[in-house]
């Protein structure tokens, strides 16, 4: 008796071990309650986030069309600029685009030049002046992307001017002349000055005679291959009128008939 | 003693085959209903966010245009000035 109870004790505290091992694996399962609790939760998301989706729906329809307006007032405003420049302007904007790097091209080229060869080159500012005062005429210049670069090439050759103008008064920058033969091209102070290119006034000899002391001992005398310095063309100063004075009391002097 | 101990672990198998037996497990239609919905929630976040990145798109494109016709507009307006001083 005491036997067949004692088997029955252990045969059912093994079945409760059973059982409750079956409840724990089992209970890391979902149950009807929690799948309950999920499909509502879900359920619920799903219909806010779809009225979200709705909302970001109308949103992006609604920014469409706002973009496609922008685009039809965009086209029209360059539809009727290209009208006003083709009736105003003779040439089209690419040519007035292009036509604005010349001086641009002109500038940074002569941006590199030293002092003295800008000076030689002085004339090609005055080109590119003429450049600009030109193209401001063009309605093309009124557009603020063309003005722009108008504006700056303006500054960056007024720049150039002011460091020139600068140079000149420092003595810095002066145009040179090479001498030539007297036989080839008659070359003396007097036929330099009067040179158009030069001073295109012969009167102003003695400014070149000045300004290059140091390797003009004689007026009358100067030798093919010597580089003179030109100086700026003005009057006479006072020293340059008191040096021709001098030159011309020498002259008297040695014309004189000797006793 | 011994009869009480064996009323007791009757008793406790009792409690606890009960409480197994109460919590009853989601059918494989109710699982597939619940995998169904989770997956169109993702579905429609997604959707979402492709909504949003292209909000955003547009948005940039509108001011991007909205930039390029203020500066169309100014410019027309110093055109004409111009031609008119030209005159």
């Amino acid at each position: 008796m005491k036997k067949a109870f004692d088997i029955t004790l252990r045969l059912l505290l093994v079945a409760i071990a059973i059982s409750v091992a079956a409840t724990s694996v089992y209970s890391q399962e979902m149950n009807k309650e929690e799948w309950q609790k999920q499909i509502t939760d879900l359920t619920t998301k799903r219909n806010d986030l779809k009225n979200k989706l709705t909302a970001a729906q109308s949103e992006v329809a609604a920014l469409q069309k706002q973009d496609a307006d922008k685009a039809t007032a965009l086209k029209l405003c360059q539809d009727e600029l290209a009208q006003t420049m083709k009736a105003n302007s003779a040439a089209d904007e690419s040519a007035f685009a292009s036509s604005v790097d010349n001086p641009d091209a002109k500038l940074n080229d002569l941006s590199k030049l030293s002092n003295q060869d800008l000076y030689a080159r002085r004339a090609e500012l005055d080109s590119v002046q003429a450049w600009i005062d030109n193209a401001k005429k063009s309605p093309f210049s009124a557009v603020e992307k063309y003005a722009n670069r108008l504006k700056d090439v303006q500054g960056r050759l007024d720049a150039l001017r002011k460091s020139l103008e600068q140079s000149i008064a420092s003595g810095q920058a002066m145009q040179t002349y090479t001498v030539g033969t007297w036989a080839k091209d008659r070359d003396c102070l007097w036929n330099i000055a009067k040179k158009p290119k030069i001073y295109d006034n012969a009167f102003l000899w003695p400014k070149i005679w000045q300004g290059n002391r140091d390797q003009i001992k004689n007026a009358d005398v100067i030798h093919p291959g010597q580089k003179l310095k030109i100086p700026p063309k003005a009057e006479l100063t006072k020293q340059e009128k008191s040096a021709l004075r001098s030159y011309w009391d020498k002259k008297q002097v040695a014309a004189a008939p000797t006793k | 003693m011994k009869k009480s101990i064996g009323l007791m672990v009757v008793g406790a198998a009792f409690v606890a085959m009960s409480a197994t037996g109460c919590k009853s497990a989601p059918s494989a239609e109710e699982l597939k209903q619940l995998d169904d919905l989770k997956a169109e929630v993702s579905s429609i976040e997604k959707e979402i966010n492709a909504r949003q990145t292209e909000k955003a798109a547009l948005q940039r494109a509108i001011a991007e245009k909205d930039s390029r016709l203020q500066q169309c507009l100014k410019d027309k307006e110093a055109v004409q000035q111009h031609i008119k001083g030209m005159m």
